[in-house]
């Protein structure tokens, strides 16, 4: 990275930068290593100890939208949502609609690096909470993009359980702009509490193996 | 004519004159050293056959040289520190009474605040909590409790000539009295992580009505 940069700078010196075309799958390489492998990981795989989820293998489409949410402020200005804000400023770094179309496509294209459980819940008590999930995730879990759900077979399970309590509690998907949220967060309050957050993604830890 | 940031709080015309103090006597001896170097290279310049003359300083003609501009610079520090202090006691150490007090919370890499909504009371649940902008009232003293979430950041509002450092783990107050209706720039001023440079805010100064409007738009319903 620290070549890199070096390089940018020395090609704004000289009036011609050297940082690739924008749109170009070297640039979202380029803007990938520069400003989500710090959080992500190099090869997408995340950082639970700084809340950075895998996003390795997540569905352009996906990767696109939640990259607008974040740049126009939709998604990452609740007062609460201090993982959400600490993203934001990366996604308005990559302020260029080209620039996140090669993004998504780049982060698609990265294998799948989902982690190994962490969070202790009832897979089988959740399996039937999770008959309510299937209309929009499918009972597989792979989501359908014209319902703009996302797979949930990619992100590690502390991650998922997070974003249901926000959710749940408006701190995502309350964004009058936010449409797709919107129509989560209803579906997120029907889990009563923590125990039947844990429960559902325990099942949805056993989905898509 | 504006020949630099419009200044947007009752002291930021004091920080104003002590920079310019500075850099007027700083700048002053600047010059002055400068040509003298540059006239005694070029007045003792090497002379064909003309040998080089080791001096210690303390000859009484040539010790003078040193010792009166020694006692003027001193007597300039003076000047500067008399200035600095007056307007450290003005801002840092003097608090005046609070109109409105607002929480403002740093974090990687986003402001948040907690303005005291129509109770006047933080931490009440009339409370209006926004991320990336805050309101305050012009011509009204407000203390801004800073708090930071995680890392070292520091609450910079460049029209106020307001920065303070928020520590973990601490409350600090800041005090401000805004003087000029606008919006403003709010950045971070400390290396906060890889988003620092990105780390923005506004803060939105506003009439008693504009507000009065503000906090009946943007009260929760309760």
């Amino acid at each position: 990275m620290f070549h890199r940069s070096t390089s940018a700078v020395f090609g704004l010196l000289v009036g011609c930068s050297t940082a690739p075309t924008v749109g170009t799958p070297e640039d979202a390489a380029y803007r990938f290593d520069e400003t989500c492998a710090p959080c992500h990981g190099a090869a997408g795989a995340g950082n639970p100890e700084i809340a950075a989820p895998a996003i390795a293998g997540l569905p352009a489409w996906y990767v696109t939208s939640q990259l607008h949410k974040f740049r126009d402020g939709v998604r990452g200005t609740h007062f609460d949502d201090i993982e959400g804000m600490r993203m934001r400023p990366m996604a308005k770094a990559v302020f260029e609609d080209a620039a996140i179309d090669a993004l998504g496509t780049f982060v698609e294209a990265l294998p799948s690096q989902r982690p190994a459980p962490t969070v202790a819940g009832d897979a089988a008590a959740g399996q039937a909470s999770y008959a309510t999930c299937t209309a929009c995730h499918l009972a597989d879990g792979s989501g359908n993009p014209a319902l703009q759900a996302p797979p949930l077979t990619h992100q590690p399970d502390w991650y998922l359980v997070k974003q249901l309590a926000k959710f749940k509690h408006g701190v995502r998907g309350a964004h009058p702009k936010d449409t797709s949220g919107a129509t989560m967060r209803p579906m997120a309050q029907t889990l009563a509490d923590e125990a039947a957050m844990n429960n559902v993604i325990a099942y949805v830890m056993t989905l898509g193996k | 004519m504006q020949l630099y940031l419009l200044p947007g709080s009752t002291y930021a015309g004091d920080i104003d004159s002590l920079v310019l103090l500075i850099t007027g006597i700083v700048g002053f001896w600047y010059v002055v050293t400068n040509l003298m170097f540059f006239y005694l290279l070029w007045r003792y310049r090497a002379v064909e056959g003309q040998k080089a003359l080791y001096v210690t300083g303390h000859e009484p003609d040539l010790h003078r040289w040193i010792a009166w501009p020694h006692y003027l610079i001193i007597a300039c520090d003076v000047v500067l520190i008399v200035g600095a202090v007056r307007v450290w006691y003005h801002i840092k150490q003097n608090l005046p009474e609070a109109g409105e007090t607002v929480r403002v919370v740093g974090q990687q890499w986003a402001w948040s605040f907690q303005h005291p909504g129509k109770d006047g009371l933080l931490d009440t649940p009339d409370d209006i909590k926004t991320v990336d902008e805050m309101h305050v009232q012009v011509g009204q003293v407000v203390h801004a409790k800073l708090e930071s979430r995680d890392v070292l950041h520091s609450f910079s509002v460049p029209v106020f000539r307001l920065k303070q450092d928020v520590i973990p783990g601490r409350v600090i107050t800041a005090w401000f009295e805004a003087t000029v209706p606008g919006v403003y720039d709010i950045q971070c001023a400390e290396m906060c992580g890889i988003g620092h440079g990105i780390m923005a805010a506004r803060i939105h100064v506003e009439t008693p009505e504009e507000h009065q409007a503000w906090i009946a738009q943007a009260s929760p319903q309760i």
